[in-house]
């Protein structure tokens, strides 16, 4: 039997995307906003604290549950700060207050919310 | 151990019964490839640790495949034992009940690894704990500052002597791991070349491109968007080709690592019969708060808490083996 081939890369810091589980809290209990709200809402975070270039940042909204208003993220690893820090400091949406909640922050997707108590 | 009695809810995987000692370090004769065979003696180091979720996804598939129905019956249930302090947990009764046994595994539970006091119990009979400054001056136990509380240390770890004990006296609870199954119609997935992980342009993604497509896939996000599209631009990586189905299967529940090696020897057996697929993958996600990872080497949750492996298993078993931990983590051997 021919011996198996084997080939080891390992990447670090290598990734091109950060992708940032999310959630919006927006205490009032009032009218949620849908999808395209949401993404226009992060758009604004970028434009009110690194202007209309920090605005052109390609964000991508993977996933958005209007019900938790949580959702998940995908930005250019060098625009990671910027985003973060936006949505870190975002106070206000159509004049309520509100807060982004960064719940955790990887270089690939994958499951973080741990559900296997909720039985 | 005297003093230092603080309550933590600890949960048990398994049955509470004599196990089979399946460790990790004996495997069972594999049937369906010696090729893979010595291969998976290197992953039996990997396969320890703590895992939350296991994900398997076939393309081409509709059902659950019979070579699993019985592995995915008999997953078997964890335990949550509530308000448990931790000095009961010597008792030379439950070493030889248990740990003599193998294959006992605990967890504290909705601990933060960077907040609280977290501990572990590992097969090999290891209680590690992973404690605040004030914690561990209070145990008067020997160990060593945590790798990743920061400049200042804040955190240590400590290795306890084997110890167990019987729960029966605390509120002890038995939970079934969840199971969920889904058929994705329509799925686009992308072409894989098993020897070429860099993947060749319109020939082949690559490694990274797959891994981004199945934690999108498994977290339901959308494929098909254009570049245009104001929520989102993700799409699948190019070359791929559109299945008419694909089964999803995923475990959530406190699974131990010998579930999860007869899972992929399972998978293995798939490919036995000629199939319609190409590859098929296995991802095995590990607690974000877990005191370990890899072994027993040190985990932290800095941004994200990282501790996840997956297998890409080729119709001509072929396999690539992809591990992500994150920047408060060992790199895996």
């Amino acid at each position: 039997m021919a011996a198996a081939a084997f080939e080891r890369r390992v990447l670090r810091r290598a990734a091109e995307h950060h992708y940032l589980r999310v959630r919006l809290e927006l205490p009032d209990g009032g009218a949620r906003p849908n999808a395209a709200q949401f993404k226009q809402l992060v758009v604004t975070a970028l434009r009110e604290l690194h202007g209309e270039v920090g605005a052109a940042l390609p964000v991508d909204v993977l996933t958005y549950e209007e019900k938790s208003l949580s959702a998940i993220l995908r930005v250019i690893s060098s625009g990671l700060v910027k985003l973060w820090s936006a949505l870190t400091l975002l106070g206000f949406y159509q004049n309520r207050r509100c807060a982004f909640r960064v719940l955790q922050v990887k270089p690939y997707i994958s499951v973080s919310t741990c559900v296997i108590w909720q039985q | 151990m005297e003093g230092g009695a603080r309550t933590h809810t600890f949960m048990l995987p398994g049955k509470l019964r004599t196990c089979l000692s399946i460790t990790c370090q004996i495997l069972p004769f594999f049937p369906c490839s010696a090729r893979l065979q010595g291969s998976l003696g290197l992953w039996k180091m990997y396969g320890e640790g703590f895992k939350q979720k296991v994900s398997f996804l076939i393309p081409e598939c509709g059902l659950l495949p019979e070579v699993l129905k019985s592995t995915i019956a008999d997953i078997g249930d964890y335990y949550l034992v509530r308000s448990l302090p931790i000095h009961e947990l010597v008792a030379h009764e439950f070493i030889d009940a248990f740990v003599k046994k193998g294959s006992c595994y605990a967890l504290t539970y909705k601990t933060k690894i960077d907040q609280d006091n977290t501990a572990a119990l590992l097969p090999n009979g290891k209680l590690i704990l992973s404690v605040d400054k004030d914690t561990y001056e209070e145990l008067g136990l020997q160990g060593r500052p945590s790798r990743y509380s920061g400049k200042k240390v804040m955190r240590y770890s400590a290795e306890g002597s084997t110890l167990m004990s019987y729960f029966s006296k605390h509120q002890i609870q038995a939970l079934r791991p969840k199971i969920t199954f889904s058929t994705l119609r329509d799925l686009q997935c992308p072409v894989l070349q098993s020897n070429d992980l860099q993947g060749k342009p319109e020939e082949s993604c690559s490694t990274e491109e797959l891994f981004e497509w199945l934690g999108a896939v498994l977290n339901q996000v959308s494929l098909d968007n254009k570049s245009s599209s104001f929520l989102s631009t993700y799409c699948c990586p190019e070359p791929n080709t559109v299945v008419e189905k694909a089964f999803l299967c995923t475990i959530t529940g406190f699974i131990i690592p010998e579930k999860i090696i007869q899972l992929l020897e399972q998978l293995c057996c798939y490919f036995g019969e000629p199939k319609l697929a190409y590859w098929l993958t296995l991802t095995v996600h590990g607690f974000a708060d877990s005191p370990v990872s890899w072994r027993e080497s040190e985990h932290g949750f800095h941004k994200g808490g990282e501790n996840l492996y997956n297998f890409v298993i080729f119709r001509n078993l072929d396999y690539w083996l992809q591990m992500a931990v994150g920047a408060h983590d060992d790199c895996p051997p």
